[in-house]
């Protein structure tokens, strides 16, 4: 009874409430937007690179990637050493290379090529058309688009430029046989895959590979068939997924940190609104408390009613803020989309429920303690001196 | 000497003096005195890592290479200069000689970029649209263009800054008006009080926001404390994860100016709202429970 009269008198100041029920609401928002950036970019780099199947990544030694223009020599010999592993189930080889689309005499901004075995499907997925065979090429969606291609149109691509002849070199003509969805595109992203023999022989490089996705067998560890790996093939680097994510969680470092200062400043703003309101309620309601202490409720059942009102405050304030926290992500993802580079499938705020619940709990009980201070000095004030000066 | 980031694997041989090792530059045209090491700069990061010193002998290899190991003399020692673009990559520098970098890679007589100087009065634009015609396949581009294509990922942090910048904002005013609203309801008996004895309602409305005022302006400068002392941990902390000397929070007098303005804009439309909600009721019912 005490408790729900407590948490009726939060209605009797509607104006007060809703402003501080709008208040928490906001700072519980930015608190779960901070708590999913804080995870979301690499949660979501995990669920991407395991999209495709391939759990590993086995790079030449030292680099992440595509971080650099090295690669592995001998790579159809280090395909078979990584399939002779156990625990790999397949073994998809990838060599990166820049062509130019080649119009008359004119030759267009560099496309990030992907050499691939097709039947892998280890970068894309097919959206229109076949896989290529020899002398053929799928296309980015966004490059299909603009550029107006189909399947079974066909294109020029030059290796190089020839800059005192004004002219490309290494030119040859490629059939596009399909059009694809590049899984680790950024959004608008002109690319082209093409079967690995065909960027070799373009290319001139031999054997080589930029780098290999491995597929697992059911049940196998990840981590400890990257280990079999890196000892079975010493002169590569093995990657699993967990240590790709741990990598990328060290580049993003900046906005993990920026998430919890920003988190840190929603929970005080939080923690001093409710505090704000409990404590003039309560200095409000002095002569009350004094009363019905006076006629002999316990103490503790009066602070148990204060603190109700806190949560009450609180969970209100975050149901609210859930709804709006949510929409801010979403805005706020599409600005931080437009970094450079970034896979057009991540998302910067990724919706763990553990640590949203974790979040908004922490919100909740802050509003507990916040009501907690105000509450014991109410009930510990001296019973005459309150009564006093509730007559006065 | 050219600077360029380059992939390097590193083998260390202080052990060998330089002299005993292989030569990578054309000899010395004195044939009866050794061949000098050709030279490398080392980014100081590194050389506190290995550690390097100047005048150890270390021996390159280019990863993007097939080619051989070769021995340098650490000629110096550098402080690479602080780069926001590269700060979260963390990668290590090395400088040579372009001469000795073509040794270490596959291709020759290939560049990334020049950097061309005009002379004065030139006209960027049409020099670049010029360089374009004659080297084919090339880009030129003015510094300002260059700064402006490369400086996509910072403009997305500052529009990602200012859009928590606004959210921060409404939960500030939201949070003024709850405490303006809180200490003028507090009041409400001596207000009426004060209405009840002759005093006017505008008097009620200017003492209501000039209260506001004080406690925006006080609120502004605590918080300008705050930003400065929180300004100053950041960029410690960052410029020890980084080992950089950018600063990532920056406390200008515009900010604390821009700051200040927008608290008392804040408070003063906290402190009307909160005082109409007073001066519009009648003083009899200003006293009521």
């Amino acid at each position: 009874m005490i408790v729900s009269a407590f948490l009726k008198s939060l209605f009797r100041r509607r104006g007060r409430t809703s402003l501080a029920l709008a208040g928490i609401a906001v700072s519980a928002a930015l608190l779960l937007d901070m708590t999913m950036l804080a995870s979301g970019l690499t949660v979501s780099f995990g669920e991407l690179l395991g999209v495709s199947g391939y759990t590993l990544r086995v790079t030449p030694k030292g680099i992440l990637p595509f971080d650099s223009d090295a690669s592995i020599e001998n790579g159809d010999q280090v395909a078979r050493r990584i399939r002779a592993v156990p625990g790999v189930r397949a073994v998809a080889p990838v060599l990166g290379a820049q062509f130019r689309m080649v119009h008359g005499d004119s030759a267009g901004a560099p496309l990030f090529t992907m050499g691939v075995e097709p039947e892998s499907e280890f970068l894309y997925r097919l959206t229109a058309g076949r896989h290529p065979g020899p002398g053929e090429v799928i296309v980015s969606e966004p490059l299909a688009t603009d550029a107006r291609l189909k399947p079974g149109d066909a294109i020029v691509l030059a290796g190089d430029l020839d800059v005192s002849l004004g002219r490309a070199r290494a030119t040859r003509k490629y059939r596009v046989s399909g059009v694809g969805d590049f899984l680790y595109n950024y959004a608008g992203e002109h690319s082209l895959a093409m079967n690995i023999g065909d960027v070799r022989a373009a290319t001139g490089r031999g054997a080589d590979v930029s780098l290999f996705g491995v597929a697992t067998q059911p049940g196998t560890d990840d981590d400890a068939l990257a280990k079999r790996i890196a000892a079975a093939v010493p002169e590569v680097s093995t990657y699993s997924t967990r240590e790709l994510m741990a990598e990328m969680d060290k580049r993003l470092l900046y906005f993990r940190q920026l998430a919890t200062i920003l988190g840190s400043v929603a929970m005080v703003v939080t923690a001093l609104l409710v505090a704000t309101i409990i404590t003039i309620g309560v200095r409000e309601r002095f002569g009350e408390i004094a009363t019905l202490r006076a006629i002999g409720i316990r103490g503790r059942r009066v602070l148990l009613a204060v603190v109700a009102e806190g949560l009450a405050l609180t969970a209100i304030g975050c149901l609210a803020g859930l709804p709006m926290g949510l929409w801010m992500a979403g805005r706020l993802d599409r600005i931080l989309l437009g970094f450079p580079g970034i896979p057009a499938r991540m998302t910067f705020f990724a919706w763990e429920p553990r640590r949203v619940a974790l979040a908004m709990g922490i919100v909740i009980a802050i509003g507990a303690v916040a009501g907690c201070i105000p509450g014991l000095g109410a009930v510990r004030a001296p019973l005459g001196q309150a009564l006093r000066e509730e007559a006065e | 000497m050219m600077a360029l980031a380059l992939a390097v694997a590193l083998a260390l041989a202080q052990a060998s003096p330089p002299q005993a090792a292989v030569p990578a530059s054309p000899p010395s045209a004195d044939a009866g005195a050794p061949a000098r090491l050709p030279e490398v700069l080392i980014d100081r990061r590194l050389a506190e890592a290995v550690p390097l010193r100047v005048g150890d002998t270390v021996r390159v290899r280019a990863l993007a290479a097939r080619g051989t190991t070769l021995p340098f003399i650490v000629g110096g020692v550098f402080e690479r200069q602080a780069d926001p673009n590269r700060i979260s990559r963390n990668e290590m520098e090395l400088r040579f000689h372009l001469p000795d970098l073509e040794t270490l890679l596959p291709q020759k007589d290939r560049v990334d970029r020049f950097a061309v100087v005009l002379r004065p009065g030139a006209n960027a634009d049409s020099a670049a649209r010029w360089i374009e015609g004659v080297a084919f396949g090339t880009r030129a581009y003015g510094s300002a263009a260059l700064a402006s294509e490369s400086s996509a990922t910072f403009r997305v942090v500052s529009r990602f800054h200012d859009a928590i910048g606004i959210v921060t904002i409404l939960a500030s005013a939201i949070f003024l008006l709850c405490v303006m609203i809180i200490r003028v309801d507090e009041r409400k008996r001596d207000m009426a009080m004060l209405r009840l004895i002759g005093v006017s309602r505008s008097t009620v409305f200017r003492a209501i926001i000039l209260e506001a005022v004080v406690i925006s302006i006080t609120g502004s400068a605590a918080g300008a404390v705050v930003g400065l002392i929180a300004a100053r941990i950041v960029n410690a902390h960052y410029a020890a994860v980084y080992d950089t000397t950018l600063r990532f929070a920056l406390v200008t007098p515009r900010i604390v100016l821009t700051a200040a303005v927008l608290g008392l804009a804040l408070g003063i439309g906290a402190g009307a709202l909160a005082a109409w909600r007073v001066v519009a009721v009648p003083p009899q019912k200003l006293g009521e429970r």
